[in-house]
């Protein structure tokens, strides 16, 4: 009986490894090469011509645009998959530098794309880092930082300032690594109220913008700084103020392809759509602003 | 510095450990005379939350005494009591996290006991708790204590459902677990270290006190025994 079954699990198992290793020879079979509408610029002069794995680090508050536009890209390029990987810029710049796999980055600031660029200011980029594709860097979309409180809930919250009021107890920001938590100290600091709210000791530091927008929605926390797409994709939260004028430096996304990309010409094709009016168009309907075309 | 997170830590460590101590051996007193099938559901019920992520806890946690769960949104209208983001929150998290601990090795050491020694103090006519605390749970002392030390290790090394639960708040909720987590993020690697160095020494003087006590149980045992009126077992 032991024997059997032993016997039987070995079977299984060289089944699955066979089925396994079967796969790969069915699908180059069938790629319709021809067909492609970006041919010279994805790698298939490649004997045995596999799809392309685009691999993607986007900012947190980039998920819903991107999913979208990965979709798009399906029609586009058909044998190209977008891997996305989502998280707060800081997070995914220390993964790039410890030897993640990426081929295009997405930062929701300046600060962590220049860290990683050998042609950015030695003073932000100190480790001397250079992982990003000379020329290939340029600005994506603008956002904004608002205010926002749980769906329903009415603390009279309607300006910046009105946290450190009497009524409100948790705020909920990103830490001094996440982007939109360093936008909200620059608020903060113009308002001349940051060393106070720190004090206070009524800030929760999230670890990205969407942990901040899942405290604010489960009312975890009184109101939280986010993104003003963050605000408008999500549910179960109301924008209840927005950012004064000037009181904080123009939020602008950088992309880069990286130079340790293993698929360079698929990433810049990428990259190349990612400033096309499709994709234009699905960033500005999530609440994004396009910056003016620069010298590409 | 801020030793807030080292307060902090030892407290919900020390608080969940108490918890999971006397829940831990009660429940596993009672499972363990139950009938077969019943005491196999139960322990799986029961060693669960040592199975599952702690980011599963913490979720569960959350979507249940959260703002708006089925607990949290009625104690939240009616008392204005907030259960999480505050600095009892972590001891939910913890507290689940380290019962099975406690509760399993409880559970080992009741299995081994010599049901004869509680037979015998029966029939000298001794209640069922003096049974309990002075026969039963003696014998058992070294399993108890080992869950106990499990117990409060793993407490203090408690982070994803913390984090989840209690989130960051710096002089309120901080741990030292998610604190280091907080110092690496924003690239603090000095004030990161000492952290980890502290909670080293904690783990460090905490084990090698239960490893002299052990010692020191081990060697006297029939004589200590004899003179607290303990059975040797």
């Amino acid at each position: 009986m032991k024997k059997a079954f032993a016997l039987l699990l070995a079977l299984l198992m060289t089944a699955a490894l066979l089925t396994a290793c079967a796969e790969p020879a069915a699908t180059v079979a069938d790629l319709p090469e021809p067909a492609l509408l970006v041919t010279d610029e994805v790698p298939e002069p490649e004997p045995e011509a596999e799809p392309v794995e685009l691999i993607v680090f986007a900012a947190a508050s980039m998920t819903e645009a991107m999913n979208e536009i990965a979709a798009l890209y399906k029609d586009v390029a058909p044998d190209v998959t977008i891997v996305y990987n989502f998280d707060s810029s800081g997070t995914l710049k220390t993964q790039i530098e410890e030897g993640a796999e990426c081929d295009l980055f997405i930062s929701a600031g300046q600060k962590q794309m220049n860290q990683l660029d050998i042609s950015a200011d030695a003073a932000v980029n100190t480790d001397g880092l250079d992982f990003v594709l000379a020329g290939s860097r340029f600005d994506l979309v603008r956002n904004k930082v608002v205010m926002i409180v749980p769906e329903g809930t009415d603390l009279g919250i309607t300006a910046f300032a009105d946290v450190l009021g009497e009524g409100v107890r948790l705020i909920a920001l990103g830490n001094s690594d996440v982007p939109a938590g360093q936008y909200a100290e620059e608020v903060y600091t113009s308002l001349g109220l940051w060393e106070e709210l720190v004090a206070s000791g009524k800030v929760s530091y999230g670890s990205n913008v969407k942990e901040v927008l899942e405290q604010v929605a489960s009312a975890a926390v009184d109101c939280g700084v986010v993104y003003s797409t963050d605000a408008a994709t999500a549910s179960g939260v109301t924008v209840a103020a927005e950012a004064p004028e000037g009181s904080h430096g123009p939020i602008v996304y950088p992309a880069a392809v990286l130079n340790i990309s293993k698929n360079q010409a698929a990433a810049e094709a990428f990259a190349e759509f990612l400033r096309s009016d499709a994709c234009a168009a699905v960033f500005e309907s999530i609440g994004f602003s396009i910056p003016e075309r620069q010298n590409r | 510095m801020d030793w807030f997170p080292l307060w902090n830590s030892l407290r919900i460590a020390g608080i969940s450990t108490l918890l999971s101590f006397f829940s831990g051996i009660l429940l596993a007193y009672y499972v363990a005379k139950t009938p077969r099938i019943v005491k196999g559901v139960l322990d799986c019920l029961f060693t669960l939350p040592m199975v599952l992520p702690p980011t599963v806890v913490g979720f569960f946690l959350l979507r249940t005494i959260g703002a708006k769960g089925p607990i949290g949104a009625p104690l939240l209208r009616w008392f204005d009591l907030r259960l999480t983001m505050v600095w009892f929150s972590a001891i939910f998290a913890t507290a689940i996290v380290t019962f099975p601990l406690m509760y399993r090795t409880a559970r080992g050491a009741f299995e081994a006991f010599d049901e004869n020694l509680a037979f015998a103090g029966q029939t000298l006519g001794l209640s069922n708790r003096y049974v309990f605390w002075r026969i039963r749970i003696p014998c058992c002392r070294q399993g108890i204590l080992a869950g106990t030390v499990l117990a409060f290790a793993r407490a203090l090394g408690e982070y994803g459902a913390t984090s989840m639960v209690a989130g960051y708040i710096p002089g309120r909720t901080a741990t030292i677990a998610t604190s280091v987590y907080q110092l690496w993020r924003e690239g603090n690697d000095a004030l990161a270290y000492r952290w980890v160095l502290i909670n080293l020494a904690i783990s460090f003087v905490v084990l090698v006190a239960v490893n002299l006590l052990e010692k020191r149980y081990r060697e006297n045992k029939p004589a200590r025994a004899r003179a607290a009126k303990e059975p040797v077992c």
